[in-house]
């Protein structure tokens, strides 16, 4: 089964002046089990709004979005809260980590926010950050945690509910480069671990070395 | 609850100031209630908690005990009036009084009523805190709290007649116009009345108590008393008291207190959610986007507000109460648990509705803006 099966989606805004613009157009991308992708384009390409759109974050306007196998292109904003909880992990670009959570309690809040599991998620939180490297900053604050560190919580986190796809903004433009490469090694290498697959948004060719293909944007067209 | 507890936990200082900022505010309101409560008993605690149901009124005494008085022709219509049971004089006099237990003069009130054959004639005090009623001349039943604290067994030498009466028994919340205050026979206000004044003559009641007959309420008695003559102001004992000269400005003085401190405590509750919505809105975008139902952060919030109110509930009354056993000056406060229900449900309720604008930008958080970097309200 493929992680995800885009088809014919579209996006159109509607500005404020009353004209379209289409951000996303006819777009279609599968992303197979296991696989990682890079999508790769300018910045106002919509590679944010494609990976938004598959990650149940934006509706589409068009199109079809399946992700292992469930069809979320008429979800309501429950339905994708809810699938976005269970289905999904993400890393964005800026924003990642909640700043009055601990290191492990950023991790544990997915599972305060679904069905709650209390000791099993402790133990997985435990886990992933021992495999991250980061046992011994699991009661830091993410004020007193580097970059790096925090990226890598924010890592741990998008894959604490065992997600079926996870979704990579931009995650080492706040980054050096040595530190962008260590991040994206560590990503390529706990996909491959848990045979998760990946899409990696990004306008640095540099990055797409770590992903299995790549898959370019330009105005709201794919290309592959 | 997880994130209520967790926010607080790691910004104690932030919510502390918070439960403090409302404790305070709280002490106040609720000082200020028994300050109030304390006030008005203290000067009309002897109308309302004597035993009579109507009290009547010169119509010249514009409802001043003292500024009335009842000659003897507007006393004998007063019996005739349909629906009268039971009727006896008061006299009311302040007087100048020297305790037994102490070298100091003091200004005292007396207020005399027909004893009847238990002491407990119209216009005695409603219940004794201690002792008995008295049952013949120069025998007193002396108000708690004020100035000087009577107990059973005292005696008082009034100026300037010189006669002594014995304290037989004390009760709570008689005082007339904040002073100490002495329930006594008629005959012993009358005396003492004739002692500042001997070629006066015997005095005139101030007020007539009335005891409307079987079957007759308070209200019907009023409304035939007043209906006889317009010289008659009768008044059941609630209103009595109630329109004494001065409580209802206290009241509405107090009211108005109360309604700035009822505005301030949600505006403060309200407005810090607000702000720290506003500071936090990158946090809650992200958990928007990783999954958060909208419900559950506005569901933390309001967690957060009823345990801040709480809190300054607990402070505040905390304060509040080794004050309210004390006295100032002449007035006796009371712990006021009506009062410390009625303002925490009030204040409860007031500050979770002012969270709403909070609550509103909650709901408002679009998750994509964990996309962009913007935050609610950005």
């Amino acid at each position: 089964m493929n992680a995800l099966e885009l088809s014919d989606v579209r996006k159109i805004y509607t500005m404020g002046d009353g004209s379209d613009v289409v951000a996303l157009d006819h777009a279609s991308l599968t992303v197979a089990d296991d696989e990682i992708v890079a999508l790769v384009g300018p910045s106002g390409s919509g590679k944010t709004t494609l990976c938004s759109i598959a990650g149940g974050i934006l509706s589409p306007t068009e199109g079809r979005i399946v992700v292992a196998g469930e069809d979320i292109s008429d979800y309501g904003d429950k339905q994708l809260t809810a699938f976005r909880q269970q289905s999904i992990g993400f890393v964005f670009q800026s924003v990642n980590l909640v700043p009055f959570l601990n290191a492990k309690e950023n991790l544990t809040v997915v599972d305060e926010l679904g069905k709650r599991t209390g000791k099993v998620a402790q133990q997985r939180a435990d886990q992933l950050l021992e495999e991250l490297g980061l046992a011994d900053r699991k009661k830091n604050l993410p004020s007193q945690l580097s970059g790096g560190q925090r990226q890598r919580v924010a890592i741990g986190r998008a894959l604490m509910n065992d997600p079926k796809l996870v979704l990579f903004d931009e995650p080492t433009s706040a980054l050096d480069t040595e530190l962008g490469e260590q991040v994206m090694e560590l990503i390529r290498m706990e996909m491959k671990r848990r045979g998760t697959s990946a899409i990696v948004v990004t306008h640095d060719e540099r990055i797409t070395q770590f992903c299995d293909r790549s898959v370019h944007i330009i105005d709201g067209h794919l290309a592959a | 609850m997880f994130l209520a507890l967790k926010e607080i936990a790691r910004a104690k200082t932030r919510f502390g100031l918070l439960v403090a900022a409302i404790g305070l505010l709280v002490f106040l309101i609720l000082f200020q209630q028994s300050l109030q409560n304390g006030l008005i008993t203290g000067f009309v605690g002897a109308i309302r908690n004597q035993n009579a149901p109507v009290l009547v009124y010169s119509v010249d005494g514009q409802r001043v005990i003292q500024g009335s008085i009842i000659p003897p022709d507007l006393e004998a219509e007063l019996q005739t009036v349909d629906g009268i049971g039971e009727v006896g004089r008061i006299g009311q006099g302040t007087f100048t009084g020297l305790p037994s237990r102490s070298s100091e003069t003091f200004d005292t009130t007396i207020i005399g009523y027909e004893l009847g054959p238990d002491g407990q004639g119209l216009g005695a005090p409603i219940e004794l805190a201690g002792g008995r009623y008295p049952t013949q001349d120069l025998e007193v039943v002396a108000s708690t709290g004020g100035d000087f604290e009577f107990a059973v067994g005292d005696t008082i030498v009034l100026q300037p007649g010189g006669f002594t009466v014995d304290v037989v028994g004390i009760a709570d919340d008689i005082q007339l116009n904040v002073a100490p205050t002495l329930f006594a026979s008629y005959d012993t206000w009358s005396n003492a009345v004739q002692s500042v004044n001997p070629d006066a003559g015997e005095p005139l009641p101030n007020v007539i108590a009335v005891a409307p007959a079987d079957g007759v309420s308070d209200v019907e008695v009023v409304g035939a008393i007043n209906a006889r003559s317009l010289d008659f102001d009768a008044l059941t004992r609630a209103d009595a008291a109630s329109e004494t000269p001065g409580v209802a400005q206290v009241q509405q003085s107090f009211q108005l207190i109360f309604l700035l401190y009822g505005l301030v405590v949600p505006c403060v509750t309200g407005l810090f959610f607000l702000i720290v919505t506003f500071q936090k809105a990158n946090a809650l975008t992200l958990l928007r986007a990783i999954g958060a139902p909208a419900g559950r952060l506005v569901w933390s919030l309001l967690i957060q507000v009823v345990l801040m109110i709480g809190g300054g509930l607990i402070l505040g009354t905390a304060l509040y109460y080794p004050l309210s056993q004390s006295r100032l000056g002449g007035i006796s406060l009371r712990f006021e648990t009506g009062a410390v229900i009625f303002w925490s449900v009030l204040l409860l309720v007031l500050g979770v509705a002012s969270s709403l604008v909070a609550a509103r930008r909650v709901l408002r958080i679009d998750p994509i803006e964990a996309t962009t970097g913007a935050g609610v309200g950005v």
